[in-house]
């Protein structure tokens, strides 16, 4: 099964070019938002494989962000996206539990890479905690 | 008495120093601030490759930057040189606060009336009226053309009204809102700020303004049109905003605020947020303007945009008003015209146009049936074909940009001008081939229709019939449609071709298909009927064909790709304030145009900057401000009566008297020395091939010898830090100058070098100058010579490649010291050039007795 990738940016051309890049022949699903307030609501109704992130929002700082996200999911690998000099910011937040952070501006091939590596990690957790069960 | 004169003499040495010192300070920061606005701009282009992702924040923080270090290189440039290039600074101020009105697309609103009169309008009070009433006031006042009566309402007015009602606060909660993903709630959130901004009342001063300016109109059928700020500059807002034709001047208030209104519909906030304009910019000025009574009305595209290489103009034309041309609602007639002096109309397709829209006697429009004679005649007779092409020449060359036209032509024949406005000429990325039109990979379902948008596509067939089902067109579909449809522009990030079965190639619709590269064929009758919903399909547009089914060897190459970065609104912006950065016209620093008053973008800026920077350096006249007492001296076995003064890590030790060459640090001081010691330079003595070039050296040293200190060289200055020289020397009887900076950072590197004097006459000198320069070239520096001087200069190479020429630069200086009496003949001259080429430095071909040994 494709795997699920959630992209929350509240500026809608990073969001439409993320879904393009994201989706371009790498069999994943992408769901975006603008809105980082219906992210609980969509994790709840749907699984996810990685969150992929803006770090300064409006309405939700991606700080807060990593919070709610791992209320609800706390294996989620979630990837922060960050400004050009908030890099102190970003160390924070993978501190916090994010899995990496990329910075503005990037290539398109960074963005692949890191999610590539965030789902390898997610499916070593997994397997892992099989593991563990058993 | 003595005590005092010493302290004062030596007084003025130090300020001498410091004066120097300050100079090399200056020089230093500019250099590193040229490197600086060299490296964003480079990584601002860099960006344009498509290959990265970026946004609003990156673009802000690299103007900033490049804005900061251009303001330093003009501030220490005025310091390096007295403040000779003033006029820099407005000129650097000015293209700065271009750049940021790129970045924020925000423009002031100017503080003007609420209406300005149509007559008092020219193309730059397009920030108070917008491009569309200031163009119209351009035509009409400048140009002499025949436009309406009217006037405009201005941005001021619609910033008065919104704050007044407390819109502006309102509305920005909504927009923020506003998601681009949703179509429904876009369309839920646009009808509420209509509402809105539809029952907001106008403040008494606003509302009673337009009523005194719709005055004189009352009785007299007006048209409203929206005039935003920002619109038809760089966005085509084709058809995103509202038109009211054929109303009362009375109700001027509530027809205003209906256009103000149409800023938020969901199409308009789309685009609108698509192309990222935020809740505050864009303003809307509104214009008012006496409706034409048009037999017949349409566009004009001065230049086609599909065959931009044709030379042609397009003009498409309908009976009655010409929103049926603009919408696309009917198959207009459509006319090429050669844009030669002739004006020969090439083509002319006259369409058969059943109906026409026309004014009502009680308002607003309606349409008719027109008598099928009529319908089937040509709009225009080939005169008033050939008239409308020579005003689209003459608009194209005054707004120095291919237009898009709207034009009407009155009952009397009078040809009125409507609009006009930058045409999107877009030239395909992706290779259309030229296909035989005899080939066809299996039958087509369809073989008509005229190009809008080149290109290919496949998808399954979406056939759209309301503008509420736009919401559920699939991504990738073909839409097949009726009539052009503006408000397919929600979808048109993501459908693949679209066809219309009426229209034509300057409709709106068209217009913002080509923005989004969406291949688009119009006018294909029958479209509607012979394809079904869900059928899958190729349209080739630039063969204007629809084959069943996929096929590939048509799409090879030929779709635009999804993943279209150079697309986004932000790309553009970046593109758009790199226009204003990047391109150099100041290239030749010999050529008179070579002035600070020249400088048209940020690079030429630091071009101008870093050259005249050189020059100061170049010119410092070292050894009239120096005197050797402050200075540290040179002991070395070369002919070099030398004092150095070090501004900072040139030298290991501070404050000898005498200094040896291990001492020195300074790096292109070190290169320098290092081709003075070349093992093939000969410092003893000079080459005297015949009897009648040593007599005219003799002489001139005898006229020289008073102003040297020894025979073999007067006094030399080195003034040295660890990446730079300058060095004032007199080497026999010749006067050098070399003017050096060595780093890691290639930019910055440089080597300035002059040649002047000697001992021979003035016809040798001259024949050593054409020499020292042909070397000085065959260097790769960029050389001028003028009578018995040589100047040249090379600038960004890399260390090594600056260090190794400075080598050269040193060992040439000793070569040149040997030539004075050798240069008898121009053949010789040839000769030495070609030793040197061959690293003969000690010219053994003028030596005979010496090679042998």
């Amino acid at each position: 099964m494709a795997e699920q990738i959630l992209v929350v940016d509240d500026e809608p051309n990073m969001l439409r070019l993320l879904r393009t890049i994201l989706m371009d022949k790498t069999g994943y699903e992408v769901m975006t938002t603008n809105n980082p307030l219906e992210v609980s609501k969509l994790l709840q109704e749907k699984s996810f494989d990685v969150v992929v992130t803006d770090l300064k929002m409006p309405l939700v700082d991606g700080m807060d962000l990593i919070d709610i996200i791992k209320k609800v999911d706390d294996k989620l690998p979630i990837i922060i996206i960050t400004a050009y000099g908030t890099l102190e910011t970003a160390e924070e937040a993978v501190q916090k539990g994010a899995y990496d952070f990329i910075t503005k501006p990037f290539r398109k091939e960074t963005i692949l890479i890191t999610i590539r590596r965030a789902l390898e990690w997610q499916r070593m957790q997994k397997e892992l905690a099989e593991l563990k069960k058993q | 008495m003595v005590f005092r004169f010493l302290r004062r003499f030596l007084k003025e040495e130090v300020d001498e120093q410091t004066r120097l010192r300050l100079k090399f300070d200056h020089f230093r920061h500019l250099l590193e601030n040229n490197t600086l606005a060299l490296e964003t701009m480079a990584d601002m282009e860099e960006k344009l490759s498509g290959d990265y992702l970026f946004d609003r924040a990156y673009l802000q923080t690299q103007v900033e930057r490049l804005g900061g270090s251009i303001s330093h290189i003009v501030t220490e440039l005025n310091l390096l040189t007295e403040n000779r290039y003033p006029e820099l600074r407005a000129i650097s101020q000015q293209l700065q606060e271009e750049i940021l009105r790129e970045l924020t697309a925000n423009p002031d609103i100017p503080a003007t009336a609420y209406v300005l009169p149509l007559s008092a309008l020219t193309a730059e009070t397009a920030l108070s009226v917008g491009a569309k009433m200031a163009n119209l006031g351009e035509m009409g006042n400048r140009l002499h053309l025949q436009v309406p009566e009217g006037f405009a309402i201005t941005a001021a007015a619609y910033q008065r009204f919104l704050k007044a009602s407390g819109l502006d606060e309102e509305l920005a909660k909504h927009l923020a809102q506003a998601p681009i993903d949703d179509l429904e709630s876009l369309e839920a959130i646009s009808r509420e700020i209509q509402t809105l901004v539809r029952t907001a009342p106008l403040p008494p001063d606003l509302e009673e303004a337009l009523l005194a300016a719709g005055k004189p109109f009352l009785g007299r059928p007006l048209a409203v049109r929206s005039s935003a700020v920002g619109e038809d500059t760089d966005f085509s807002f084709a058809g995103q905003f509202a038109t009211l034709l054929n109303v009362d001047a009375a109700q001027l208030p509530a027809h205003y605020r209906e256009i103000v209104a149409s800023k938020f519909t969901s199409r308009a906030i789309f685009y609108w947020k698509y192309q990222q304009f935020s809740a505050s910019e864009l303003p809307m000025a509104v214009g008012c303007l006496a409706m034409v009574p048009a037999r017949a009305s349409g566009v004009m595209f001065s230049l086609d945009p599909h065959e931009t290489g044709s030379h042609t103009i397009l003009i498409s034309a309908v009976w009655g008003l010409g929103k049926y041309a603009v919408d696309g609602a009917i198959t207009p007639d459509l006319y090429r015209v050669s844009r030669a002096p002739d004006l020969e109309v090439t083509e002319q397709r006259v369409a058969a146009k059943p109906v026409a829209l026309v004014c009502r006697p009680e308002g607003g429009t309606a349409e008719v049936a027109l008598d099928p004679e009529q319908a089937r005649s040509p709009c225009l007779n080939p005169e008033q074909i050939q008239d409308l092409a020579a005003i689209g020449l003459k608009l194209e060359k005054h707004f120095g940009h291919p237009q898009d036209i709207e034009w009407a032509l009155d009952d009397s024949g009078r040809i009125f001008l409507l609009q006009s406005r930058p045409l999107r000429v877009t030239v395909p990325s992706f290779a259309a081939e030229e296909r035989e039109s005899t080939w066809e990979p299996v039958p087509p379902l369809l073989r008509y229709g005229v190009r809008a948008v080149g290109g290919a596509a496949a998808g399954r067939v979406f056939q759209f019939h309301r503008d509420e089902d736009v919401a559920s067109i699939p991504p990738g579909a073909v839409v097949v449609v009726r009539q052009p449809a503006a408000k397919l522009v929600l979808v048109m990030d993501r459908i693949a071709a679209i066809l219309t079965e009426v229209g034509s190639p300057t409709d709106h619709m068209s217009i913002l298909a080509r923005e989004f590269r969406v291949p688009t064929l119009v006018d294909v009758g029958g479209a509607t009927k012979v394809l079904h919903p869900g059928q899958i399909v190729t349209v080739d547009a630039d063969a204007a064909r629809v084959y069943p089914g996929v096929i590939p060897e048509l799409l090879q190459g030929r779709t635009p790709s999804d993943l279209d970065i150079q697309r986004v609104p932000v790309f553009q912006k970046l593109r758009r304030i790199l226009k204003k950065a990047t391109p150099l016209s100041l290239l030749d620093p010999e050529s008179p145009e070579f002035q600070a008053g020249r400088c048209r973008t940020l690079h030429d800026i630091t071009r101008f900057a870093h050259e005249k920077a050189m020059d100061a350096m170049f010119a410092l006249d070292v050894d009239q401000a120096l005197e050797p007492r402050s200075c540290s001296r040179l002991q070395t076995d070369l002919p070099l009566n030398l004092f150095i003064l070090d501004l900072g890590g040139g030298l290991r030790v501070k404050g000898q008297t005498w200094v040896k060459e291990e001492d020195i640090l300074s790096r292109p001081f070190r290169a320098l020395l290092r081709g003075f010691h070349h093992p093939r330079v000969t410092w003893a003595g000079q080459v005297a091939p015949d009897l009648k070039g040593f007599i005219s050296v003799f002489a001139n040293t005898m006229y020289d010898m008073g102003k040297s200190e020894k025979g073999l060289g007067g006094k030399s200055f080195a003034v040295i830090t660890e990446n730079y020289l300058n060095f004032n020397s007199r080497l026999g009887y010749h006067f050098a100058i070399l003017d050096a900076y060595i780093s890691e950072e290639k930019n910055d590197n440089y080597i300035s070098y002059q040649f002047k004097g000697g001992a021979a006459g003035v016809e040798r000198r001259e024949r050593r100058a054409r020499l020292l320069g042909d070397i000085l070239d065959y260097l790769g520096f960029k050389v001028q010579v003028t009578g018995d001087m040589v100047q040249g200069r090379m600038v960004k190479y890399s260390l090594l490649e600056t260090e190794q020429t400075l080598e050269l630069a040193g060992l040439l200086s000793a070569f040149a010291r040997q030539l004075d009496l050798a240069l008898s003949s121009d053949a010789v001259v040839d000769r030495c050039f070609q030793a040197f080429k061959e690293e003969d430095y000690n010219l053994s071909f003028l030596r005979p007795q010496e090679s042998v040994t």
